[in-house]
């Protein structure tokens, strides 16, 4: 903050202007009175407004991981439903091994190989920034990677388990069109696992993809909070993880609440039993 | 059931390839130059101003009295001329006459007192203010007694005079720092804290915008006292991955990057870079510290051993490709303007008689704790010298720490031997050795080896304080003997650094020294990226 060769009465004027001079308790009431006034207070290293950086950085964030989900939610569950349907087949095992892959296989080499793939060889996005749809297609697929992954393979397990419930069989006895069983019978009911696996998700990416957004120089929450880590900017730190916090838990509540649309068994504690 | 996939499939595959294709235009600001920082310069206010990346920006938004040619050598920038009086304690500048702000207005002698004494007030938390410790008045000023700094004196409009308590001879020098750059008194006043983000100078080049970890954008200031950049302007991207910077540079969207260590070999070797590849001689110094204030390094012998056991110049060439320059000493070979000598000749490699003076001793299996910043290349290095230290007979334990943490510790004194670097503030050999074995300057102001020799103190003091060139040569010769002699440090090399720029930029030179470049040279020919 003053350099290395700093007075010692610089240095306490600092302390006692962010109050390090005061006991453990004492900081910590008056960071709380600080948060509640709505204010995260002024990085130690830029000396700029926390929340109001934070305010710039989140919606960047929401951005990437919208993006993400859009890639992966569809790409997911349709190879979710093709190893399912085509189990024991070579297109189940071709999609399954893929899956595993993109499991498996760390962030950042997928993105590494991501960006020296599309952007070294092929020219076609740029490596890094942060702007619109063109800065946006590679983190968001390197993000999307291993959510799909995990998507698909959950989405064929449930689906299959579905499938060979009695309920369906009665449907397919109704006679009734394969396409609608597998869209109001099937996937209606295998949604709650899949559900459960796309908040989760969703709400680490909101906090914050950090490899993904430091590969690509995508200017989030993820990033943000990696700086002010290296740069020992606590307020950076303390406002970042209190706003990924809160934003994890919202979404998780958000999933929780839609369980009970997706399926009316489950209630909320107060309803009648 | 599968129409509905393979529908679904072959929507997906063709919104994927359509989003690919309607996204491969380019966007490049036409005459800008595109740079690279790895990360987000803390604040653009040269009086806060501690890294390299800001210190960079901040040479082309402002200028100081004097500024440093190619070839070292103090030259005017807002002064035309000074005199230095026959004691050396006084400095007279005079003033360019319609030097201006890029707002307009002429600087003058008292933005001079102004942007100085602010550097020295409390208030502006200043880390830098140590550069202004030997003028008049500067202490009492400093703690509140005066009003103002009676050494720096305004004689009319275009005349400034500096005062110092004693002659001190790399004053000048100093004033070519970050810190010493004129700022404009209505701004900085009217904007507060927030000219660390939205500053104004005299430079041949303005902030345009900052988007903090994203880009700095600066436009080339036409009304310019220096005469006109030939650029419209310069982008530094703020990018944190090494390998993204380099992929960004092969695409053309980076004009000049300074190449990573782990991408020289590969970039050397390309018959398509090679010729685009300068090295930068670096004003620095590679060294292995040594704890001298503790046993068991506080003993000269020992630390004769360490230096015998470890054979630099083979691990310069070859886990260090050759990258740098063997040190003879502490100070760069740029700046020894005294030549080589055989009596201030380094400790050489000599493992026979290392491992002889440890047995001789009963040092045999000394345990000794190495530090090191958990950069790879550090790691890397300190295994290496573990090695051979082993051969010695000495067993060293590494430790990796975090930078802030590897700071703190080895400025307590922690370890019995780190691995650090010394940079040059100003080009004067006294930068290395001041800081650096002077014992008033124990700890965290850059003597961490705790180096205590009174003579060396009393050869570094009287070298500030003489006037006369070779009478200074001749004191700091002295002075490095006898630190060569006492070996509190391993002296590695001088890093050269290696910067590679696009064939189309022309005029580009590295410098030494980060605030060097003013940017007024470089430029871009037509050309297709």
């Amino acid at each position: 903050m003053v350099g290395e060769r700093a007075t010692p009465e610089t240095i306490e004027s600092i302390r006692k202007e962010i109050g390090a001079d005061k006991g453990f308790a004492a900081q910590y009431l008056g960071y709380l009175k600080l948060i509640v006034s709505g204010n995260f207070g002024r990085s130690y290293y830029s000396n700029r407004d926390v929340l109001s950086d934070i305010a710039a950085k989140l919606p960047n964030t929401i951005k990437l991981a919208f993006a993400a989900m859009a890639i992966a939610v569809p790409c997911g569950m349709t190879a979710g439903m093709i190893m399912a349907y085509r189990k024991g087949r070579l297109s189940e095992r071709l999609f399954s091994m893929i899956s595993i892959g993109g499991l498996s296989l760390p962030v950042f080499w997928v993105g590494l190989m991501a960006m020296l793939i599309f952007s070294l060889q092929l020219k076609l996005l740029p490596p890094s920034g942060t702007g619109g749809l063109r800065f946006l297609i590679l983190p968001a697929f390197v993000l999307a990677v291993p959510a799909l992954s995990s998507l698909a393979r959950v989405a064929a397990a449930t689906i299959e388990e579905t499938m060979g419930l009695p309920y369906v069989r009665t449907a397919k006895a109704k006679g009734l069109v394969p396409m609608k069983i597998a869209a109001v019978h099937v996937l209606k009911n295998a949604l709650i696992p899949i559900v459960t696996i796309i908040g989760l998700d969703f709400g680490s990416y909101l906090s914050g993809a950090v490899v993904t957004e430091t590969i690509f120089g995508w200017d989030g929450i993820g990033r943000f909070t990696m700086e002010g880590i290296i740069m020992r900017d606590y307020p950076v730190i303390m406002g970042c993880i209190i706003t990924c916090t809160a934003v994890f838990v919202i979404v998780n509540m958000l999933t929780d609440i839609l369980y009970h649309y997706l399926d009316p068994r489950i209630r909320f504690h107060g309803q009648d039993r | 059931m599968p129409r509905l996939t393979i529908l679904l499939f072959r929507i997906l595959c063709f919104v994927l390839l359509f989003a690919f294709v309607s996204c491969s235009a380019r966007n490049r600001l036409d005459d800008y130059l595109y740079c690279r920082l790895n990360s987000n310069p803390a604040t653009l206010d040269p009086a806060l101003i501690t890294d390299v990346q800001a210190s960079v920006i901040a040479a082309k938004l402002f200028n100081g009295l004097v500024k440093l040619d190619d070839r070292l050598n103090v030259v005017s920038d807002i002064a035309e001329r000074w005199e230095v009086s026959k004691d050396g304690r006084t400095y007279r500048f005079y003033l360019k006459k319609g030097f201006l702000f890029s707002t307009g207005r002429e600087v003058t002698a008292q933005d001079l007192k102004y942007s100085f004494e602010r550097i020295l007030k409390h208030a502006t938390k200043a880390p830098n203010a140590w550069i202004f410790d030997n003028v008049a008045g500067a202490k009492s000023f400093r703690e509140g007694r005066t009003g103002g700094v009676e050494g720096f004196g305004v004689i009319n409009h275009y005349e400034f005079e500096i005062n110092l308590t004693l002659p001190f001879s790399p004053f000048l020098k100093m004033l070519t720092m970050t810190p010493a750059y004129v700022v404009p008194r209505e701004i900085v006043e009217a904007r507060g804290a927030d000219f660390a983000s939205n500053p104004s100078g005299t430079g041949p080049y303005f902030l345009d915008s900052w988007m903090p970890n994203q880009q700095v954008v600066l436009k080339r200031n036409d009304r310019y006292s220096g005469g006109a950049a030939r650029l419209k302007g310069i982008v530094f991207r703020i990018i944190t991955e090494d390998l993204t910077a380099l992929t960004e540079f092969e695409l053309g969207n980076i004009d000049i990057l300074l190449v990573p260590s782990s991408a020289y070999q590969k970039l050397k070797n390309d018959a398509k870079w090679n010729p685009y590849i300068e090295s930068i001689q670096g004003l620095n110094t590679y060294y292995l510290g040594l704890n001298t204030s503790r046993p068991p390094l506080d003993a000269p012998v020992l630390r004769k051993a360490i230096s015998l056991a470890v054979d630099r110049k083979k691990i310069l060439e070859t886990f260090y490709e050759g990258r740098g320059r063997l040190a003879e000493g502490p100070v760069p070979d740029l700046l020894r303007t005294w030549g080589s000598d055989k009596n201030t000749k380094v400790i050489d490699y000599n493992p026979a008689m290392a491992r002889q003076i440890v047995k001789e001793h009963g040092l045999t299996g000394t345990r000794l704790t190495l530090y090191v910043a958990a950069d790879q290349d550090a790691v890397d290095l300190a295994e290496i010298i573990q090695g051979y230290l082993a051969d010695a007979g000495l067993t060293v334990i590494i430790r990796q720490l975090e930078w802030s943490a590897y700071k703190s510790a080895i400025n307590r004194g922690e370890p019995d031997m780190f691995w650090l670097s010394w940079w040059a503030d100003y080009p004067d050999a006294e930068n290395f050795l001041f800081p650096l074995f002077d014992s008033a300057n124990l700890g965290p102001a850059g003597n961490r080896t705790r180096y205590v020799n009174r003579d060396v103190d009393h050869l570094i003091e009287q070298g500030q304080h003489s006037v006369e060139q070779r009478q200074r040569d001749r004191i700091y010769q002295k002075a490095e003997e006898k630190i060569i002699s006492d070996a509190p440090w391993v002296f590695f090399w001088h890093k050269t650094d290696y910067v590679i720029r696009q064939p189309w930029v022309s005029g580009f030179k590295g410098y030494p020294i980060y605030n060097m470049d003013k940017g007024m040279d470089v430029q871009l020919r037509k050309h297709n990226h």
